[in-house]
Formats: structure tokens, sequence, C-alpha cells
């Protein structure tokens, strides 16, 4: 098992490598330079001296450490190759970069979008998960029946929709025409709430982008859920205990679901996983300040750096969730030996 | 006599020209027919049929015999002993020949009654029938999945052969007078009673006035003014009440006057067209002498432009007010004291003098006029001292009138605004223009109507039912052609269907073009991602070893990269290239093929793991057939029913994420629609509830779709995977 663990840990590094070097490869396609930018704006605004703009170049070159091929580059960003005042400053030494719109390290940029958006996901993912799970073992059971012919038609409908026409048409029925819930913002502007005023404000602003996410996910998720009690309904081991004459009640909750909670319990830990990169289009709709809007504007005002380490943070987190889920089988299921 | 004979001969050869055309028709159609009852019932299929019509024809041959031989009976009966199931059936039918036929015609029956037995046998035990076959009952079986079929169906043909029914279509045309209309066709709704009772019909943009002989003011069109909930169809109670005398439409507002002089404006009111805003840098109150009224026999012309009206009066002198700004020359022609009609143009006026000269005030516009021909000549060396007697102003030029009937035209011109196509001989009495066209009037009772097509504007009505037209008005995209008071008939543009976006553009015909790049984008990157997808999977599964080991590292790397920030980060980069939207259309196409293809590789990597094992594949072996052979010919179309299931979710797939990206603006970039971007502009509350129609269609036909294609796909796995056929 240890072995297991850490042969795939090496083997996501090495990944994580290769990736990271497409991914700033990628970025250098893109014809940027903040070294001639910082030059020329210095030439411009120093009016007293005449400055070469070639040595001034040099210095910001050199400071930025945007001199040297491509390869260079990158190894001073990963922080393996020292900047020339000898300091290693790169991802290996914390330190994500700079970003230009915020004048601030990344670091800084990201922390409170991604909290924000942690929060906003694992709220739906939760409500989601206490609404599929019943749903699908419900639809499981009653298999073929109205109720379930009717279920699988709204799920179809839930998961063919893309998030942004439920998310208008939402902000159409419940803002526009109803009134409940404001469209956009995360929270009362001017006011300084506190305690559980707060919340409850947070909550105001937060219903309908909490409401749209989790009725995005209602479909695919009741589906699963749904498929993989049916295969858990159809074992012998559910023949058995009915021969037996368990309750019915005892046969699906202590044993099917049991049975079927193997798959569902990979699928919870892939959705938690999804999390940080999930909601990127509403928060981008309703104007919340998550990481999806963060990469969106960076994206668009070229703030190359935040979105290079939003990228790696993405790609570091869907590899962790794979090895995760991996793991995670394992130890759910014993007949499947992960040391193999 | 011989030529006829000649003709005669050619006309049988034409008629044995059809015949053997036809008959090739017949053969060709036939031989589709049966290619395409093999391709779905399967080459079993088609030897049964060809088995069954011999049988048949056997057997009524032999029905023949049979009948021949009983005719040869008399009557008598005789009991066959040896068969007694037989006699049952046929021992009314007694024999009575001599023995050899007896016995012949005993087997004949026999073997008909076998045949019988057997047939009812067939009817007993299922039929077999070949996989595809299995699988095209199943589907057709299910009444959902047909009718998503059949909506799908519609959806393609609605999105391919759609824009072949919009010749005039082009991405880039967008009709500025026309932004953010309702869907609904209420231009050319002149109401029933003003239109037997005509006396002037005033059009600027969506909504056009009216006003009857008796004084009664009418507004029809699209009254609605944008988000600003003002409707200037609601005519005030002091209008309703009031003899109107003048009535003008412009941009938002309406302009009316009564017989007693009193001006009424009402309408939106940002930029001061109602008169009510103090003179600034850039408005113009309505000047003092006139805001309690007006000597109404004094006035001459009530003219309604943009964001201005002007009043013109009889000794000459003008009155105007509203937007300064939205006019060059509001200044210098509001100076003026000698005019005779004033026309606005989209930016300035022009003022027809009383000396029979144009004036546009201190903008010199008229350098250059335009003559029918294409020819361009200075101003005065068009008029030659001849009077300028009528002037009309579209969107962008003005066209000139000489005391001789001379047309010629100032402005920003182009071949379709100075191409009359007025006969020579033929004098203008009366001009009107449109935005974008004008309609002219000649002595010889005749209209015509040049300028832009594109809104139906020039598309006329038959000549005779325009006859003995004496008054003929325009306005925006419409015409009008009155007789004595009568509308005789009306022409232009009449409406949207689906209404227009934020830049004017109809939601219909950018719903129906949209359609057909988005049905592209998404076949082709879902046909990139199959093939990468089909190519990987059966290479990495049937030859194992290091290969497989390295494809599916490959294939999680490709599967590790969180698929809509990666493909925004893509499209971004590709954004900032130097290339032509063309070309970044194929790029995004090729972006989501080559990020999709992993969950399809995996799937036939699985299956062809499992195939690989079989005899068959031993036996291609053993015969020494190449193994990619094997791997692509003998292998593949075992696998088709995983690929063709996974190629139909994945189309939806690709649907999604493409309108996604586009959406965001990281994909299919405008003016190029399709159902993503053309939803865009809708990312805020006042959009949304406002303009419901500008994301309602596109986001309907785009779900819809979504919606089909995977009730299909999953109808095809259920019927597919024999498994679930089990389990039921």
């Amino acid at each position: 098992m240890v072995k297991y663990v850490v042969r795939r840990i090496l083997y996501m590094i090495l990944v994580l490598v290769i990736l990271s070097m497409i991914m700033f490869f990628l970025y250098n396609l893109i014809p940027y330079d903040r070294a001639a930018n910082a030059a020329r704006a210095e030439v411009a605004n120093n009016k007293t001296v005449k400055l070469d703009y070639d040595t001034v170049y040099l210095k910001y070159q050199r400071l930025y450490g945007t001199d040297g091929s491509t390869m260079d580059r990158y190894l001073r960003w990963v922080g393996v190759k020292p900047y020339y005042n000898g300091e290693k400053k790169g991802i290996l030494q914390g330190y994500m970069g700079y970003s230009i719109t915020y004048a601030k390290d990344v670091t800084e940029v990201i922390s409170t979008p991604m909290r924000n958006t942690v929060r906003i996901n694992l709220i739906a993912t939760v409500v989601a998960l206490a609404i599929t799970i019943p749903l699908g073992i419900a639809c499981a059971v009653k298999r073929g029946s109205v109720f379930d012919n009717g279920t699988q038609i709204f799920t179809i409908i839930g998961y063919s929709i893309p998030v942004f026409i439920t998310a208008i048409l939402f902000i159409w029925v419940f803002s526009g025409t109803l009134h409940w819930f404001p469209a956009s913002g995360m929270g009362t502007a001017g006011e300084k709430y506190t305690g559980i005023k707060a919340f409850n404000d947070w909550l105001y602003y937060m219903a309908l982008p909490l409401i749209v996410m989790t009725f995005c996910s209602l479909g695919g998720m009741t589906r699963y859920v749904r498929a993989s009690m049916i295969e858990a309904l159809s074992m012998d081991c559910i023949r058995t205990a009915r021969a037996k004459g368990l309750k019915e009640r005892t046969v699906i909750f202590s044993h099917a679901f049991r049975n079927a909670l193997i798959p569902i319990v990979t699928l919870v830990i892939g959705w938690f996983l999804g999390i940080f990169s999930g909601s990127l289009m509403v928060e981008s709709i309703f104007g919340l300040n998550g990481v999806g809007k963060l990469l969106i504007s960076s994206l668009k005002t070229g703030d190359y750096e935040v979105v290079l380490c939003l990228q790696m943070f993405y790609v570091l987190i869907a590899l962790l969730g794979n090895m995760i889920i991996d793991l995670a089988y394992g130890i759910i299921d014993p007949r499947i030996r992960v040391s193999k | 006599m011989k030529k006829e004979l000649k003709n005669d001969n050619s006309a049988s050869k034409v008629k044995a020209f059809f015949v053997k055309l036809g008959k090739g028709i017949v053969n060709i159609v036939k031989t589709v027919g049966r290619w395409l009852y093999r391709a779905f019932m399967g080459p079993s299929a088609v030897l049964a049929r060809e088995e069954s019509k011999r049988r048949k024809q056997a057997l009524a041959e032999q029905e023949n015999n049979s009948a021949s031989n009983l005719d040869r009976v008399d009557g008598q009966v005789l009991c066959d002993v040896d068969d007694k199931s037989y006699n049952d059936i046929v021992c009314d039918n007694a024999v009575n020949a001599d023995e050899a036929t007896d016995i012949d015609d005993k087997t004949n029956k026999k073997r008909n009654k076998r045949r019988k037995n057997k047939k009812q046998d067939d009817n007993n035990v299922e039929e077999i029938v070949s996989p595809f076959r299995q699988v095209f009952k199943n589907f057709f079986g299910k009444r959902l999945a047909v009718t998503a079929l059949v909506i799908l169906i519609l959806m393609f043909g609605l999105a391919f052969i759609g824009p072949l029914c919009m010749p005039k279509y082009s991405d880039t045309y967008s009709e500025f007078f026309h932004l953010n209309q309702k869907p609904g066709f209420k231009y050319l709704k002149i109401p029933k009673e003003l239109a037997s009772d005509v006396k002037y019909i005033s059009t600027w943009d969506a909504f056009s006035a009216g006003l009857s002989n008796s004084g009664k003011v009418y507004v029809w069109g699209n009254t609605d003014i944008g988000a600003s909930g003002i409707d200037v169809g609601k005519i005030p109670d002091e209008v309703k009440n009031a003899d109107i005398k003048f009535v003008g439409a412009g941009e938002d507002h309406v302009v009316a006057i009564g017989s007693d002089g009193k001006i009424y404006c009402w309408g939106k009111d940002d930029v001061g067209q109602l008169g009510k805003y103090e003179t600034t840098e850039l408005y113009y109150e309505m000047p003092a002498e006139i805001r309690d009224g007006v000597n109404i026999n004094e006035v001459s012309q009530l003219v309604v432009g943009h964001f201005v009206t002007a009043l013109v009066m009889k000794d000459g002198k003008v009155y105007m007010w509203g937007a300064k700004a939205s006019l060059l020359n509001f200044e210098s022609i509001a100076a003026l004291t000698n005019v005779e009609k004033l026309v606005f143009e989209q930016s300035y006026a022009v003022a027809l003098l009383k000396d029979g000269t144009v004036s546009t005030g201190d903008k010199n516009v008229f350098k250059k006029v335009y003559l029918p021909d294409g020819t361009k000549k200075d101003l005065d060396a068009f008029t030659r001292g001849r009077k300028i007697v009528d002037v009309a102003a579209n969107q962008s030029c003005v066209a000139l009138v000489l005391s001789d009937g001379t047309i010629g035209f100032g402005g920003t011109v182009d071949e379709k605004t100075y191409t009359t196509g007025i006969p020579d001989g033929e004098k203008i009495t009366q001009l009107v223009s449109g935005q974008r066209h004008f309609v002219a009037l000649t002595d010889a009772g005749n209209i015509y109507t040049w300028g832009s097509d594109i809104l139906n504007q020039t598309k006329m009505p038959k000549a005779s039912k325009l006859q003995g037209t004496d008054t003929i008005y325009a306005g925006a995209f419409a015409s009008y052609a009155v007789k004595d008071g009568k509308v005789l008939g009306k022409w232009g543009w009449k409406g949207y269907l689906f209404g227009t976006d934020a830049s004017g553009r109809s939601i219909l015909q950018r719903s129906i073009s949209g359609g057909k790049m988005t049905m592209t984008v998404g076949a082709v990157a879902v046909l990139i991602s199959t093939v990468i997808g089909i190519v990987i999977g059966i290479i990495s599964g049937y030859f194992g070893g290091w290969v497989d080991m390295f494809l599916m590292r490959v294939c999680e790397i490709v599967s590790a990269i969180p698929f809509l920030p990666f493909a925004m980060i893509l499209s971004s980069v590709m954004l900032k290239m130097d290339i032509t939207n063309n070309q970044k259309i194929v790029l995004i196409m090729v972006i989501l093929g080559v990020l999709t293809w992993p969950g399809l590789a995996r799937l036939v990597r699985g299956q062809v793991l499992a195939e690989r094992e079989k005899e068959f594949v031993t036996a291609a072996k053993a015969m020494g057939v190449r193994e990619g052979r094997i791997a692509f010919k003998h292998i593949l179309p075992n696998v088709i029913s995983v690929i063709l299931v996974s190629l139909t979710l994945d189309f939806a797939g690709c649907l999604l994420t493409e309108s996604s990206l586009s959406y965001l603006g990281f994909g299919v970039q405008q003016p190029s629609p399709t159902w993503g971007n053309m939803l865009d502009m809708c990312k805020d509350i006042t959009r949304i509830s406002n303009y419901w129609w500008q994301w309602l269609f596109p986001a309907l036909l785009l779900a819809t779709s979504t919606i089909c294609i995977n009730i299909i796909g999953d109808t095809l796995r259920d019927v597919m995977d024999p498994k679930s056929n089990i389990d039921k």
C-alpha cells in the first residue's frame, strides 16, 4: 500500500512537471514583455534625465528574469535557477508570481476568491447530495414506474442544458419576475453587518447562485446514483437477503445501498475536488468574487501570472483528485487491490 | 411531311432517352435501397428475403399446378386412409383421377401443407435478425427517442437548409435603427380607421405616426421605447381630444400640433427631444415664442428627426429644438430665415431655400452630386442655374430634384442609391425617402423605388394595385401609396419574428446561421476527438505492452487538465494571434476535439482488450492477416456500438462546451453567430428581464438540440447493450 502510494505520488510529480512545462510554453506564445513595458514607462516618466532605453530594458529584464531562453525562464519560474541577484524565487519557494492588474503577489490576490469559491461550492455540493442520493435510490427501487421515467426525463433535461442558460432562466424567473433574490453581488453594498445578520445577508445574495449550482448538478448525480443502485440491486446477495425474508427497507438500505455506495463515494470525492474549478460559469454570471471570475478577468486583462498560477492549481487538484479516488476505491472496496 | 416525320423521330428519341433515364434512376434507387437494406438488416436478411421470394414463387407455381390438377377431378370422393391429417383439409377436394395423378396431387398438397406448418412455426419462434436490425427495431419502438430524433432532424434542417433560404443575410449586417426590437410584425400595421382616411404619415424609426383627415392621431409599430417603460403608442388624452393638424414621428418621440396652434410632444425625454431641457452645449430648448402655441395657418411643415424637431413657417422661418449634439449643423440651420423645406439626414439637416438652392448651414456637404448614370459632378455643374424643387434625405445621403425632373444625390452615395430605374422622359413629381431607400412618383403615375433591399424596402406590390396613386409616404423601412386618403399599397419591413439584438441584428436569422455554426463546430470537434480516441484506444488495447503504457499515460495527462479553464486559456492565446476569424473557428474545433478524446480512448481500449482474446482474432492471425488490419478491420467493427453511443453523447457535450466558451467570450467571436455567443450580451438582470427574446430563442434551440441528442444517445446505449434488455 505504502509502496503504491509512493509510486503514485512520484508519477504525479512527473505529470505535474510535464504539464507545467506545457502551460509555461503555451503562455510564452502570448506576445507580452513585462520588462519592456516597465522600461518604456520609466523612460517616458523620467523627463529630467535622458535614459537609454536599452540599458533600462536590460535592467528590468534582469530584475524580472525575463531574458534568456524560454527554458531559463521556466526554471526561474519553478525556482531551480537563481535570478541575477542570486536569489531563487519560484514555485518551490512558495512564490507564485506577481499580478500586474492588482499590483500584488498572486498568492494574496487568490486567497479571498478561493475562500469564496470553496464555501459556495461546498454548500452546493452538500445540498445536491442531500437531494440526489434519496432521489436516485427511490428511482432505482421503483424502476420503470411513472415516477422513475419522469425523473429520468427531468435529469436528461437537467444535464443537457448548459449552466449559463439555467442561470439566465433562474435570474429571469426569480429576480426579474418574482423579485425574490438579487441577481448579482455578494452582499448589500455599504452595509456592515455582523454576526447572524451578516450571514443572513450573505445567504440572501448567495441563494440564487446556490440554487442554480445545485440544480445543475442534480441531473448527472441522480443518474449516477440510480445506475449504481440498480447494479447493486441486481446482485445475488440482494436476492439472498430477500429470500431470507428481510424487510425491504433493510434490504435496500443496509445491503444494496452499501454496495452502491462504492461508486458514489468516489463520485463525491471527485465532486469535492471539482469544487475549485466547478463554479466558473456561475461566478461569472452572478458577479461573485470567486476563482472562476478571477480567471476570466485575468485572461481578459492579460494578467498571465495569475492565470498560470490558477491553472497549475487546477491541474494539481485534478491529479490529487485522481489519486485520492484510486486510493479510496481500495479502502472502501476491499475486493480491489491497489497494490497490484 | 418530312419535317413531321423528323419531329416524330426526335420525339421518339427523346421519349426513349427519358425511358432510359427513368430506368437508370430506378436502377440507382433500387441499388441504393438494396444497400440501405443490407446496411440496416444485414446480409443474412437479404439472403432470407431472397429465399422467401423464391419460395413464394415456387408456391405460386405449385398452386397453379394443383389447380390444373384439380380441374381434372370429376367430383367423386375418395378417402385417403394413409394420411388423416391431410384429409382433414383436402377431403372436400376429393380426387378421382387415375392413381398416378392422385398420388402426384397428394404429394404436392402435402408439401404445401408442411410448408404452411413451417410458416406457422416461423411465426411462433422469434425471427433471427441481424444486430443492427434489432437495434433499429428497438430504437424505433421507443416513442420518446423517435420524437427526439425527429426534432433533431428538424433542427439540422433548420441549421443547414435554413441559411440557403436567406440570401440577403450577412453576419456583419446590423440595423442601428432597429436595436432591441420586440418580436412581432407591427411596422406596417397601419390602423384600419386610418387606412381609409390618411392625411399624413411620418416614420423615423421603429414606429410610425399618422394623421387622419378628421384630425385624429394614430401611432403604430414597436411603440415601446427600449427598457425605459415609455410607450409612445399611449397617446396623451389632450391630443386625443384635440383637432390635430400636423404630426411627426422621431426616434423615440412624437410631436403633434393642434388646430389651436398648441404643440404636443410625448415620448422619451433623455436628450431634450421634447424641448424641455434648457439650452446648453448639448440641448436646445423649444423657442419661447412658440411654447404657448403657434399660428397654425403660418406653419408650412413639421419635420421630426432623430432627436430633433423643426417647425418650418410659411415665411421661411425655422423653429428647432432637441438634442443639439445629434446634428452637426443645428445652429446654422436654426438661424435660417428663408426655408422652403427642411429634411433631416442621420447627422445633419438640409434646407431647401426659397430661392431654389439648398443649404446645409455651416457644414458644406454638397461638393459632389451623383447622377443616376453614376457620373459625378460639382453641385453648380449639376444645377446649371436650374432651380432645386424638392429634397429628400435618407440615412446617409440627400436626393435633389431639379425643376425639370432631373435627380441627383449628394452625401455618402453608393451604386444602389443612384440607380433609380426611372426611364427617361418621366418626371418626378414627388420624392420621399426612408432610411435606406427612396420612393418616387412620376408624372406618368408610376411609382419607382430604389436603394437597399435588405429589409424588403424595394419589394413593391404589383403596379396594377397602385394605379392612380396621388401621394406617397415613406419612412424608416416602410412605404405607403395613397389615393384620395385611402392606402392602396404598403411595402417594406413588416417585423422580426424573434426580434433583434442590441446591435439591431435579426435574432431569427442569426439563430439559423448560428445553428449552422454551432452544429458544424460541434460535429467537427466530435469527429476529431472520435478519430483520435478510436486510433489511440485500438492501438493501445490491441498492441498492449509499452505502447499501451505510454498512450495511457498521455491519456491520463490530457484528462488531468481541467477542461474549461484550459480551453479558455488556449483560445485566449489563440485570440491574441494574428489570424482570420475562420481560422480561429477551425482552431476552436481542434481545441475542443483534442481535449475530449481520452474518455473514448479508454472505452475503446477496454472493449478491444476483451475482443482481442476471441477466436476470430486468433483465426485471423493464423491466416496471416496483418496486425494493423486485424485491429482496424476485424476488431473495430465489433466495438462500433460503443463508439456510436459515445459519438452521440460527445456531440451534445461539444455543443455545450462550445456554447459555454462562446458565451464567456472565449469561443467563436462576433460577428459570426453561434447559439452560445448570441447570449453573450445577456449577463445582467436588466437585459435578461427586459429583452427576454434575445436569450430565449437561441437558448431554446440549443437546449432542445442537446436534450434531443442526449435522449437519442441514451436510448442507443440502452438498445445496443443486450444486458439492459435481459434484465428488463
